[in-house]
Protein backbone atom coordinates (compact mmCIF):
# COMPACT_ATOMS: atom_id res chain seq x y z
CA UNK A 1 0.00 0.00 0.00
CA UNK A 2 1.13 3.36 -0.89
CA UNK A 3 2.37 5.54 2.43
CA UNK A 4 0.24 8.41 3.32
CA UNK A 5 1.66 12.17 3.43
CA UNK A 6 1.93 11.82 6.89
CA UNK A 7 4.02 8.61 6.68
CA UNK A 8 6.24 10.33 4.56
CA UNK A 9 7.16 13.28 6.66
CA UNK A 10 6.98 10.87 10.02
CA UNK A 11 9.77 8.93 8.61
CA UNK A 12 11.67 11.53 7.35
CA UNK A 13 11.54 13.16 11.05
CA UNK A 14 12.35 9.94 12.61
CA UNK A 15 15.70 9.87 10.08
CA UNK A 16 17.15 12.70 11.38
CA UNK A 17 18.78 11.84 14.81
CA UNK A 18 20.56 9.18 12.59
CA UNK A 19 21.67 11.50 10.04
CA UNK A 20 22.88 13.42 13.06
CA UNK A 21 24.77 10.98 14.50
CA UNK A 22 26.05 9.64 11.14
CA UNK A 23 27.56 13.13 10.64
CA UNK A 24 28.97 13.76 14.01
CA UNK A 25 30.72 10.13 13.52
CA UNK A 26 32.05 10.66 10.75
CA UNK A 27 33.35 14.32 11.95
CA UNK A 28 35.10 12.84 15.03
CA UNK A 29 32.18 14.82 17.30
CA UNK A 30 31.07 12.12 19.03
CA UNK A 31 32.89 12.70 22.34
CA UNK A 32 35.95 11.13 23.39
CA UNK A 33 34.35 7.53 23.95
CA UNK A 34 31.94 7.38 20.27
CA UNK A 35 30.48 3.98 21.25
CA UNK A 36 28.97 5.26 24.55
CA UNK A 37 27.64 7.69 22.81
CA UNK A 38 25.99 6.15 20.04
CA UNK A 39 24.63 3.13 22.21
CA UNK A 40 23.04 6.19 24.63
CA UNK A 41 21.92 8.03 21.64
CA UNK A 42 19.97 4.62 19.77
CA UNK A 43 18.47 4.26 22.87
CA UNK A 44 17.20 7.12 24.05
CA UNK A 45 16.30 7.73 20.15
CA UNK A 46 13.86 4.30 20.42
CA UNK A 47 12.60 5.38 24.10
CA UNK A 48 11.23 8.46 22.72
CA UNK A 49 9.74 7.31 19.48
CA UNK A 50 8.16 4.12 21.23
CA UNK A 51 6.12 6.73 23.63
CA UNK A 52 5.41 8.97 20.69
CA UNK A 53 3.86 5.48 19.11
CA UNK A 54 1.39 5.67 22.07
CA UNK A 55 0.32 9.10 21.73
CA UNK A 56 -1.23 8.32 19.05
CA UNK A 57 -3.90 6.33 19.85
CA UNK A 58 -5.32 8.74 22.38
CA UNK A 59 -5.19 12.04 19.84
CA UNK A 60 -6.69 10.05 17.78
CA UNK A 61 -9.90 9.24 19.80
CA UNK A 62 -9.77 12.93 21.09
CA UNK A 63 -9.75 14.99 18.07
CA UNK A 64 -10.74 12.96 15.60
CA UNK A 65 -7.54 12.20 13.30
CA UNK A 66 -7.68 8.90 11.70
CA UNK A 67 -4.09 9.71 9.66
CA UNK A 68 -2.36 9.39 13.39
CA UNK A 69 -3.42 5.17 12.34
CA UNK A 70 -1.01 5.08 9.96
CA UNK A 71 2.06 7.03 11.53
CA UNK A 72 1.83 5.03 14.21
CA UNK A 73 2.94 2.14 12.54
CA UNK A 74 5.74 4.33 10.98
CA UNK A 75 6.92 5.44 15.10
CA UNK A 76 6.80 1.72 15.77
CA UNK A 77 8.64 0.37 13.35
CA UNK A 78 11.40 3.65 13.44
CA UNK A 79 11.45 2.87 17.35
CA UNK A 80 12.15 -1.04 16.49
CA UNK A 81 14.56 0.28 13.81
CA UNK A 82 16.90 2.59 16.58
CA UNK A 83 16.57 -0.38 19.28
CA UNK A 84 17.93 -2.98 16.70
CA UNK A 85 20.47 -0.78 16.36
CA UNK A 86 21.11 -0.17 19.73
CA UNK A 87 21.29 -3.97 20.17
CA UNK A 88 24.11 -3.82 16.83
CA UNK A 89 26.15 -0.79 18.37
CA UNK A 90 26.56 -3.05 22.21
CA UNK A 91 26.96 -6.07 20.27
CA UNK A 92 28.92 -4.92 17.18
CA UNK A 93 30.96 -2.17 17.63
CA UNK A 94 31.17 -2.32 21.96
CA UNK A 95 31.56 -5.71 22.04
CA UNK A 96 33.29 -6.84 18.60
CA UNK A 97 30.96 -9.66 18.19
CA UNK A 98 33.23 -11.53 20.64
CA UNK A 99 30.72 -13.98 21.81
CA UNK A 100 33.21 -14.69 24.74
CA UNK A 101 32.72 -11.43 25.70
CA UNK A 102 29.02 -10.76 24.82
CA UNK A 103 27.67 -14.02 26.71
CA UNK A 104 29.46 -13.60 30.36
CA UNK A 105 27.96 -9.78 29.69
CA UNK A 106 24.18 -10.89 29.08
CA UNK A 107 24.44 -13.36 31.83
CA UNK A 108 25.81 -11.19 34.47
CA UNK A 109 23.27 -8.30 33.52
CA UNK A 110 19.63 -8.36 34.49
CA UNK A 111 19.52 -4.96 33.03
CA UNK A 112 20.60 -5.97 29.58
CA UNK A 113 18.30 -9.55 29.88
CA UNK A 114 15.10 -7.00 30.23
CA UNK A 115 16.20 -4.99 27.29
CA UNK A 116 16.91 -8.10 25.20
CA UNK A 117 13.56 -9.20 26.18
CA UNK A 118 11.97 -6.06 25.00
CA UNK A 119 13.89 -5.96 21.42
CA UNK A 120 12.90 -9.87 20.93
CA UNK A 121 8.95 -8.85 21.67
CA UNK A 122 9.20 -5.91 19.47
CA UNK A 123 9.71 -8.29 16.38
CA UNK A 124 6.90 -9.94 16.30
CA UNK A 125 5.36 -6.69 15.76
CA UNK A 126 7.38 -4.92 13.46
CA UNK A 127 6.68 -8.35 11.41
CA UNK A 128 3.04 -8.20 11.64
CA UNK A 129 2.81 -4.51 10.95
CA UNK A 130 2.95 -5.53 7.07
CA UNK A 131 -0.31 -4.82 5.83
CA UNK A 132 -1.00 -7.99 4.86
CA UNK A 133 -0.49 -9.90 8.26
CA UNK A 134 -2.68 -7.09 9.41
CA UNK A 135 -6.00 -8.25 7.28
CA UNK A 136 -5.01 -12.31 7.64
CA UNK A 137 -4.55 -12.10 11.72
CA UNK A 138 -7.92 -10.22 12.22
CA UNK A 139 -8.94 -9.78 15.76
CA UNK A 140 -5.68 -11.87 17.12
CA UNK A 141 -3.57 -8.85 15.61
CA UNK A 142 -4.58 -6.36 18.14
CA UNK A 143 -4.51 -8.47 21.10
CA UNK A 144 -0.46 -9.59 19.96
CA UNK A 145 0.12 -5.45 18.96
CA UNK A 146 -0.85 -5.25 22.99
CA UNK A 147 2.08 -6.52 23.65
CA UNK A 148 4.06 -3.09 22.91
CA UNK A 149 2.89 -1.84 26.76
CA UNK A 150 4.58 -4.64 28.68
CA UNK A 151 7.39 -3.74 26.03
CA UNK A 152 7.60 -0.36 26.79
CA UNK A 153 7.65 -1.03 30.46
CA UNK A 154 10.55 -3.26 30.06
CA UNK A 155 11.99 -0.80 28.07
CA UNK A 156 11.80 1.97 30.47
CA UNK A 157 12.92 -0.56 33.55
CA UNK A 158 16.25 -1.33 30.85
CA UNK A 159 16.71 2.54 30.79
CA UNK A 160 16.28 2.74 34.27
CA UNK A 161 18.67 0.60 35.50
CA UNK A 162 21.33 0.93 32.89
CA UNK A 163 21.48 4.85 34.29
CA UNK A 164 24.03 6.18 36.84
CA UNK A 165 22.43 7.83 39.83
CA UNK A 166 20.23 10.10 37.99
CA UNK A 167 17.72 8.46 36.64
CA UNK A 168 15.41 11.70 36.67
CA UNK A 169 14.79 11.25 32.78
CA UNK A 170 13.80 7.32 32.80
CA UNK A 171 11.12 8.92 35.62
CA UNK A 172 10.07 11.20 33.89
CA UNK A 173 9.38 8.95 30.48
CA UNK A 174 7.82 6.58 33.04
CA UNK A 175 5.38 9.25 34.07
CA UNK A 176 4.12 10.18 30.46
CA UNK A 177 3.77 6.62 30.17
CA UNK A 178 1.61 6.15 33.11
CA UNK A 179 -0.82 9.24 31.84
CA UNK A 180 -1.00 7.70 28.29
CA UNK A 181 -2.46 4.39 29.89
CA UNK A 182 -4.95 6.08 31.22
CA UNK A 183 -5.96 7.42 28.40
CA UNK A 184 -6.92 4.07 27.67
CA UNK A 185 -9.05 3.18 30.00
CA UNK A 186 -12.36 4.69 30.65
CA UNK A 187 -13.61 7.29 30.92
CA UNK A 188 -10.69 8.97 29.93
CA UNK A 189 -10.37 6.69 26.32
CA UNK A 190 -13.92 8.20 26.13
CA UNK A 191 -13.09 12.06 25.57
CA UNK A 192 -13.70 13.54 22.43
CA UNK A 193 -14.18 16.91 21.22
CA UNK A 194 -17.05 16.13 19.24
CA UNK A 195 -17.31 18.59 16.35
CA UNK A 196 -13.88 19.04 14.51
CA UNK A 197 -12.79 22.40 13.55
CA UNK A 198 -12.12 22.91 9.61
CA UNK A 199 -8.32 23.62 9.92
CA UNK A 200 -8.30 19.56 11.94
CA UNK A 201 -10.46 17.96 8.77
CA UNK A 202 -8.15 19.30 6.35
CA UNK A 203 -4.88 18.79 8.16
CA UNK A 204 -6.00 15.15 8.57
CA UNK A 205 -7.32 14.96 5.06
CA UNK A 206 -3.87 16.51 3.84
CA UNK A 207 -2.00 13.77 6.22
CA UNK A 208 -3.79 11.41 5.07
CA UNK A 209 -3.62 11.88 1.52
CA UNK B 1 49.49 28.27 24.28
CA UNK B 2 52.48 26.22 23.57
CA UNK B 3 51.29 22.23 23.37
CA UNK B 4 51.19 20.74 26.79
CA UNK B 5 54.27 18.29 27.46
CA UNK B 6 55.24 15.60 29.28
CA UNK B 7 58.27 14.11 30.21
CA UNK B 8 57.83 10.24 29.22
CA UNK B 9 55.32 9.72 26.59
CA UNK B 10 54.25 5.82 27.18
CA UNK B 11 53.82 4.34 30.85
CA UNK B 12 55.92 1.70 32.48
CA UNK B 13 53.81 -0.77 30.40
CA UNK B 14 54.44 0.66 26.94
CA UNK B 15 50.47 2.46 27.09
CA UNK B 16 51.10 5.61 24.72
CA UNK B 17 49.22 8.71 26.46
CA UNK B 18 46.07 9.72 26.37
CA UNK B 19 45.64 12.95 24.40
CA UNK B 20 45.38 16.11 26.23
CA UNK B 21 42.23 16.71 24.64
CA UNK B 22 40.61 14.28 25.40
CA UNK B 23 41.59 14.23 28.97
CA UNK B 24 39.96 17.56 29.62
CA UNK B 25 37.40 17.05 27.48
CA UNK B 26 36.05 13.51 28.74
CA UNK B 27 35.47 13.96 32.54
CA UNK B 28 33.31 12.51 35.16
CA UNK B 29 32.39 15.38 37.05
CA UNK B 30 28.77 15.28 38.79
CA UNK B 31 29.73 18.61 41.08
CA UNK B 32 29.14 20.07 37.60
CA UNK B 33 26.98 17.83 35.09
CA UNK B 34 26.25 14.15 34.60
CA UNK B 35 27.49 14.77 31.10
CA UNK B 36 31.28 13.92 30.07
CA UNK B 37 31.47 16.97 28.30
CA UNK B 38 29.76 19.20 30.37
CA UNK B 39 32.03 20.19 33.00
CA UNK B 40 34.66 21.24 29.94
CA UNK B 41 31.92 23.97 29.66
CA UNK B 42 30.34 24.47 33.22
CA UNK B 43 33.55 24.26 35.06
CA UNK B 44 35.72 27.22 33.29
CA UNK B 45 35.00 29.72 35.67
CA UNK B 46 35.75 27.49 38.76
CA UNK B 47 37.21 29.46 41.45
CA UNK B 48 41.00 27.88 42.24
CA UNK B 49 42.76 30.50 44.19
CA UNK B 50 42.78 31.31 46.83
CA UNK B 51 42.00 27.58 48.26
CA UNK B 52 42.95 26.09 51.34
CA UNK B 53 43.11 22.24 52.73
CA UNK B 54 41.91 21.87 56.57
CA UNK B 55 43.66 18.50 57.86
CA UNK B 56 42.18 17.65 60.60
CA UNK B 57 40.85 14.32 63.05
CA UNK B 58 43.35 12.54 64.31
CA UNK B 59 46.70 14.12 63.86
CA UNK B 60 48.84 15.97 65.92
CA UNK B 61 49.63 19.03 63.69
CA UNK B 62 46.20 20.07 62.39
CA UNK B 63 46.45 22.59 60.13
CA UNK B 64 45.50 23.81 56.79
CA UNK B 65 47.54 24.25 53.67
CA UNK B 66 47.48 26.44 50.75
CA UNK B 67 47.61 25.40 47.47
CA UNK B 68 50.61 27.64 47.12
CA UNK B 69 52.19 25.72 49.99
CA UNK B 70 51.64 22.62 49.29
CA UNK B 71 53.15 23.23 45.73
CA UNK B 72 56.65 24.56 47.43
CA UNK B 73 56.50 22.46 50.11
CA UNK B 74 56.45 19.47 47.87
CA UNK B 75 58.41 18.69 45.02
CA UNK B 76 56.00 18.25 42.17
CA UNK B 77 56.95 15.00 40.48
CA UNK B 78 55.51 13.40 37.12
CA UNK B 79 53.90 10.34 37.88
CA UNK B 80 52.12 8.30 34.70
CA UNK B 81 49.45 5.94 36.04
CA UNK B 82 46.80 4.40 33.80
CA UNK B 83 43.21 5.27 35.19
CA UNK B 84 40.35 2.97 35.28
CA UNK B 85 36.77 3.91 35.22
CA UNK B 86 34.13 2.36 36.92
CA UNK B 87 32.22 2.68 33.45
CA UNK B 88 34.62 0.25 31.29
CA UNK B 89 36.86 3.12 30.00
CA UNK B 90 40.45 4.11 30.72
CA UNK B 91 43.14 6.57 29.93
CA UNK B 92 46.67 7.28 30.67
CA UNK B 93 47.23 10.35 32.41
CA UNK B 94 50.48 12.09 33.15
CA UNK B 95 50.23 13.52 36.28
CA UNK B 96 52.21 16.06 38.69
CA UNK B 97 51.80 16.20 41.92
CA UNK B 98 53.37 14.91 45.19
CA UNK B 99 52.90 11.39 47.53
CA UNK B 100 50.31 11.78 49.90
CA UNK B 101 52.02 10.72 52.77
CA UNK B 102 54.58 13.78 52.82
CA UNK B 103 51.66 15.78 53.55
CA UNK B 104 50.34 12.98 56.54
CA UNK B 105 53.91 12.86 57.54
CA UNK B 106 53.66 16.67 58.47
CA UNK B 107 50.27 16.40 60.20
CA UNK B 108 51.27 13.35 62.33
CA UNK B 109 48.18 10.72 62.16
CA UNK B 110 47.88 9.36 65.84
CA UNK B 111 47.66 5.41 66.93
CA UNK B 112 43.28 6.30 66.68
CA UNK B 113 43.66 7.21 62.71
CA UNK B 114 42.70 4.48 60.69
CA UNK B 115 40.94 5.45 57.95
CA UNK B 116 41.71 8.67 55.63
CA UNK B 117 38.42 11.06 54.90
CA UNK B 118 38.80 13.66 51.73
CA UNK B 119 35.88 16.21 51.14
CA UNK B 120 35.28 18.42 47.70
CA UNK B 121 34.16 21.71 48.30
CA UNK B 122 30.55 22.08 48.10
CA UNK B 123 29.38 25.86 46.88
CA UNK B 124 26.05 24.67 44.25
CA UNK B 125 26.58 28.40 42.81
CA UNK B 126 29.63 26.99 41.63
CA UNK B 127 29.08 23.33 40.86
CA UNK B 128 25.56 23.69 40.13
CA UNK B 129 25.20 20.21 39.83
CA UNK B 130 25.31 20.20 43.27
CA UNK B 131 21.66 20.89 43.36
CA UNK B 132 21.34 17.25 41.70
CA UNK B 133 19.06 15.64 44.68
CA UNK B 134 19.89 12.10 43.51
CA UNK B 135 23.22 12.72 44.93
CA UNK B 136 24.08 13.42 48.16
CA UNK B 137 26.75 16.26 48.09
CA UNK B 138 29.45 17.16 48.85
CA UNK B 139 31.37 14.55 47.40
CA UNK B 140 33.17 12.07 50.15
CA UNK B 141 35.95 9.98 49.73
CA UNK B 142 38.27 7.65 52.00
CA UNK B 143 41.01 5.25 52.26
CA UNK B 144 42.23 3.39 54.61
CA UNK B 145 45.22 5.00 56.37
CA UNK B 146 47.51 1.67 54.88
CA UNK B 147 46.10 2.74 51.27
CA UNK B 148 46.52 6.39 51.82
CA UNK B 149 50.39 5.90 53.02
CA UNK B 150 51.74 3.82 49.77
CA UNK B 151 54.00 6.10 47.63
CA UNK B 152 51.21 5.34 44.50
CA UNK B 153 48.96 7.33 46.40
CA UNK B 154 49.00 10.82 45.38
CA UNK B 155 47.54 14.72 45.89
CA UNK B 156 47.81 15.95 42.04
CA UNK B 157 48.27 19.96 41.42
CA UNK B 158 49.15 19.49 37.43
CA UNK B 159 48.71 17.15 34.28
CA UNK B 160 50.61 17.43 31.30
CA UNK B 161 53.30 19.83 33.07
CA UNK B 162 50.35 22.28 33.33
CA UNK B 163 48.16 23.27 36.02
CA UNK B 164 45.03 20.56 36.64
CA UNK B 165 42.24 21.97 34.70
CA UNK B 166 38.68 22.51 36.82
CA UNK B 167 36.95 19.78 35.29
CA UNK B 168 40.39 17.46 35.60
CA UNK B 169 39.62 18.66 39.73
CA UNK B 170 41.84 21.61 40.14
CA UNK B 171 43.75 22.73 41.63
CA UNK B 172 44.32 19.49 44.02
CA UNK B 173 42.67 15.70 43.99
CA UNK B 174 43.23 12.79 45.13
CA UNK B 175 44.99 9.83 42.47
CA UNK B 176 44.73 6.39 43.15
CA UNK B 177 46.15 4.47 40.25
CA UNK B 178 44.98 0.46 41.54
CA UNK B 179 40.87 2.13 42.35
CA UNK B 180 38.21 3.13 39.97
CA UNK B 181 38.37 6.52 38.82
CA UNK B 182 35.98 7.46 40.98
CA UNK B 183 37.56 6.79 44.43
CA UNK B 184 40.30 9.66 43.31
CA UNK B 185 38.00 12.51 44.47
CA UNK B 186 38.87 15.98 43.10
CA UNK B 187 38.65 19.86 44.55
CA UNK B 188 39.46 18.67 47.70
CA UNK B 189 38.76 21.00 50.32
CA UNK B 190 39.18 18.72 53.71
CA UNK B 191 41.44 16.24 55.07
CA UNK B 192 40.38 13.94 57.83
CA UNK B 193 42.07 11.36 60.05
CA UNK B 194 39.51 9.25 61.38
CA UNK B 195 38.81 5.72 63.48
CA UNK B 196 35.93 4.58 61.21
CA UNK B 197 35.69 3.86 57.77
CA UNK B 198 34.09 6.89 55.68
CA UNK B 199 30.92 6.10 53.61
CA UNK B 200 31.57 7.89 50.22
CA UNK B 201 29.15 9.49 48.23
CA UNK B 202 29.08 6.48 46.24
CA UNK B 203 28.88 3.89 48.91
CA UNK B 204 25.80 6.51 49.74
CA UNK B 205 24.01 6.16 46.80
CA UNK B 206 24.57 3.07 45.97
CA UNK B 207 25.39 0.39 48.00
CA UNK B 208 25.36 -2.42 46.15
CA UNK B 209 27.34 -0.89 43.33
CA UNK B 210 29.99 0.75 44.91
CA UNK B 211 32.54 -0.60 47.68
CA UNK B 212 34.73 1.26 50.11
CA UNK B 213 37.62 -0.49 48.64
CA UNK B 214 36.86 -0.35 44.66
CA UNK B 215 39.92 -1.47 43.81
CA UNK B 216 40.13 -2.47 39.86
CA UNK B 217 39.02 -6.21 39.49
CA UNK B 218 38.33 -7.90 36.33
CA UNK B 219 36.99 -10.55 38.36
CA UNK B 220 33.97 -8.90 40.00
CA UNK B 221 31.55 -7.80 37.58
CA UNK B 222 29.50 -4.46 38.43
CA UNK B 223 25.41 -4.85 37.52
CA UNK B 224 26.21 -2.31 34.79
CA UNK B 225 29.46 -2.27 33.14
CA UNK B 226 32.08 -5.20 32.16
CA UNK B 227 34.42 -5.25 34.28
CA UNK B 228 36.69 -7.81 32.33
CA UNK B 229 37.25 -5.53 29.67
CA UNK B 230 38.12 -1.88 29.16
CA UNK B 231 38.30 0.78 26.11
CA UNK B 232 41.08 3.15 26.26
CA UNK B 233 40.10 6.28 25.28
CA UNK B 234 41.41 7.66 21.84
CA UNK B 235 41.82 3.93 20.77
CA UNK B 236 39.86 1.38 19.27
CA UNK B 237 38.80 -1.85 20.30
CA UNK B 238 38.41 -3.09 23.88
CA UNK B 239 41.66 -4.30 25.95
CA UNK B 240 41.69 -7.13 29.24
CA UNK B 241 41.51 -5.05 32.39
CA UNK B 242 43.96 -5.97 34.48
CA UNK B 243 43.89 -7.23 38.54
CA UNK B 244 44.84 -3.70 40.37
CA UNK B 245 44.43 -2.09 37.38
CA UNK B 246 48.22 -3.83 36.58
CA UNK B 247 49.59 -2.49 40.17
CA UNK B 248 49.67 -5.82 41.58
CA UNK B 249 52.80 -6.32 42.39
CA UNK B 250 52.82 -2.89 44.09
CA UNK B 251 49.63 -2.94 46.08
CA UNK B 252 48.12 -6.73 46.03
CA UNK B 253 49.81 -7.11 49.81
CA UNK B 254 47.60 -4.39 51.12
CA UNK B 255 44.49 -6.69 50.96
CA UNK B 256 46.28 -9.94 52.10
CA UNK B 257 43.29 -12.21 53.38
CA UNK B 258 40.61 -10.48 52.09
CA UNK B 259 37.92 -11.47 50.36
CA UNK B 260 38.15 -8.52 47.51
CA UNK B 261 34.25 -10.59 46.46
CA UNK B 262 32.96 -9.34 49.64
CA UNK B 263 35.50 -6.28 49.97
CA UNK B 264 34.68 -4.93 46.35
Amino acid sequence: MKPTRGQLITAFLCLIPLAILFFEWRSGSLSANPIETLTQRTGRTAVILLLASLVCTPLRSMFGLSALLPIRKTLGLAAFGYAALHFLVFAGLDFEFNLGWIVPEIRQKFFIQIGLIALGLLIPLAITSVQKFQRGMAGNWRRLHRLVYPVMALVLWHYYLASKGDVLIPLIYLVIFAILMLFRIPPLSKISIGSKPRWLVRLNKFLLS
Amino acid sequence: LPLPSAGASVDELGNTLTSYDDIIGYTNYYEFSTDKNGPTRLAQNFKTSPWSVEVGGYVNNARSFSIDELKSLFDQEERIYRMRCVEAWSMVIPWVGFSLHKLLEIVEPTSDARFVRFETLYDPDQMPGQRNSFFPFPYIEGLRLDEAMHDLTIMATGLYGRDLSPQNGAPLRLVVPWKYGFKSIKSIVKIDLVGEMPTSLWMASGPNEYGFYANVNPNVPHPRWSQATERRIGEGGRIDTLLFNGYEEEVAYLYDGMDLSIDF
